[in-house]
């Protein structure tokens, strides 16, 4: 019998390029960026084969601009960028939480501020995928840890941001766009594609940001003939601008409340061996691979050891993971930046649990060893 | 399965990742799965490079390198990169010729003529596929059988031939030293 998979040594740069492709992504725009440049590259070659576009712009702020640009325009869209490009993007990112126009960002995180070091991991874009962007504003932030989490969470990714339409970002670091790993890549006919709601209502009476139950309003489809505003202004039901104060609060907490909404339908995480643990850890990407190996270890050891993994690091998983540490006296918090989750997770955490600090910022991997004897320490 | 460890280390441009691409075929073949890593800079043309393997038979907790169970040296330069990485079961195999002086410690250490033997087979740039041929025969990681059929399929045709002349060169270096090179081609 034919597998239903095909096992591939697959890059995760082009696991994202394939996920986005099996997710009916059909518009890219970027800039090449180390270390992002790969989902590019490869987007390059996909694209054109299945009637898509592929467009090298002339920076990073129009790339973002053409992705809004086109997914206006009924294609689901993303682009590709790392710290110095994710910066440069974050005034349009804005225009699409408050235009609410479905989109996903890959961002591939290397050593910052500034340029920093191209080539060099990092995770120090945890705080910035969440507020990098001006005002209270809707976003969701995946951060997948594998070559096969790359695909399946990219491809969430446009399921999310067409669902809920709200920008996606899917972040990961340096190690896991690079690194190369045997996976099960489902046939692209076998992976599902969400399509955004579209409008079928009455052309005379639609309101583009009118409320409704799911508080996601249906987009209206270029060329059906509805009559649609667009603009960056604070907007009412109509799509037009307005300073009413009434009208402000009510339409910025639809907005804000339609992922309060749907939080346990977003909300993903991976648990490993938290039910009767003293100490749990909490990590993404390469840093939770890293613990992932150290719980394994300090278990051998008889330590009761647990990993919390958000895959969707933001809106954090915060039920869950209260859920996870109920019985941990001690939090540790690895990642490899000077402490963004760890704020987090101090907030979460409050007086019940110590929360640990392990940093690193000399664009190095986080080992399992320096976990292992963090836990150490903490026991 | 415990993970094994593998590490293809020299100067860029020696094709230590044709080498871990094609393991990594091999390893595919008899159904284990690996984790690929490899220095990311600017050093297609010398300068030190490495490629690196987790191999299990599931998707790695941890996919970076940690502690070498085998090591393979073409190049003076990448020796210092793999210092705390070696402890008394690794498996050292250091090209003779451009590996003065390769790591010291407990661990078993083969010093052997990959890249003298790539010249003799007409074309120094096969000393990886030699090493890789000679990894395989002492490490015993795929069953050589694989190794070939993985060289096939990972190497451009028209130089298919001398990948596998290489290959085979590599394995009887261990298995049989002193064979002739022209044995080795007829064979």
């Amino acid at each position: 019998m034919a597998s239903k998979y095909q096992l591939v040594n697959l890059q995760g740069n082009h696991a994202c390029a394939l996920g986005a492709v099996a997710a009916g992504c059909r518009f890219f725009a970027g800039y090449p960026i180390t270390p992002s440049s790969e989902i590019a590259e490869r987007m390059a070659l996909e694209l054109p084969r299945i009637g898509g576009v592929f467009i090298q712009m002339e920076d990073e702020i129009a790339s973002m601009g053409a992705v809004l640009g086109a997914s206006m325009g009924g294609l689901k869209s993303m682009t590709a960028t790392s710290g110095p490009g994710f910066s440069l993007k974050q005034e349009h990112l804005g225009y699409g939480a408050g235009a609410e126009i479905p989109c996903v960002i890959a961002n591939v995180m290397r050593g910052g501020p500034s340029t920093g070091m191209p080539t060099r991991p990092s995770q120090g874009d945890i705080m910035q995928s969440r507020w990098g962007t001006h005002g209270d504003h809707a976003t969701i932030v995946l951060a997948p840890a594998s070559v096969k989490e790359v695909f399946d969470e990219t491809r969430r990714a446009f399921a999310l941001s067409e669902k809920f339409r709200v920008p996606v970002i899917v972040l990961y670091d340096e190690v896991i766009g690079h690194l190369v790993e045997t996976i099960e890549l489902p046939k692209p006919e076998e992976c599902e594609q969400v399509e955004r709601k579209w409008a079928d209502s009455d052309k005379k009476t639609f309101k583009p940001y009118a409320e409704t139950d799911d508080l996601v309003p249906p987009m209206a489809r270029p060329g059906d003939g509805y009559r649609v505003h667009t603009t960056g202004l604070t907007h009412a039901e109509d799509g037009f601008p307005t300073q009413d104060p009434e009208t402000v609060v009510r339409v910025t907490q639809r907005i804000l409340g339609k992922l309060e909404k749907h939080a346990d339908e977003i909300a993903s995480y991976e648990e490993v061996d938290c039910k009767d643990a003293d100490t749990v850890i909490v990590a993404i990407g390469i840093s939770a691979r890293a613990a992932n190996q150290a719980i394994r270890q300090a278990r051998k050891k008889g330590g009761k050891v647990g990993l919390f993994r958000p895959i969707t690091l933001w809106p954090f998983p915060e039920k869950p993971f209260k859920q996870a540490v109920q019985k941990a006296k001690t939090v540790i918090v690895p990642e490899m930046n000077a402490g963004q989750l760890a704020l987090e997770i101090e907030r979460l955490c409050q007086s019940e649990q110590i929360v640990e600090r392990l940093n690193r910022i000399d664009g190095e991997a986080l080992e399992p060893g320096e976990i292992l004897q963090k836990i150490g320490e903490a026991q | 399965m415990e993970p094994i460890e593998i590490r293809f280390s020299g100067s860029g441009g020696q094709g230590l990742q044709l080498c871990a691409k094609i393991l990594s075929l091999a390893l595919n073949l008899e159904n284990l799965r690996v984790a690929f890593s490899q220095s990311y800079e600017p050093t297609s043309r010398g300068g030190v490079s490495r490629s690196d393997l987790v191999v299990d038979d599931i998707t790695p907790d941890y996919p970076l390198v940690t502690k070498l169970d085998y090591l393979v040296v073409l190049d003076q330069l990448s020796v210092g990169i793999s210092n705390g990485l070696l402890n008394k079961d690794s498996v050292v195999l250091a090209d003779k010729q451009l590996v003065s002086e390769p790591p010291k410690g407990e661990f078993d250490i083969h010093s052997l003529p990959f890249v003298e033997q790539a010249i003799q087979l007409g074309n120094k740039r096969v000393a990886n596929i030699i090493a890789l041929g000679a990894l395989i025969s002492i490490g015993n990681i795929v069953k050589f059988e694989t190794l070939v059929e993985a060289v096939k399929a990972g190497v451009p045709p028209r130089f298919l031939d001398l990948n596998i002349d290489a290959v085979n060169t590599g394995y009887r270096m261990v298995t049989s030293p002193g064979v002739q090179l022209e044995e080795i081609k007829s064979s």
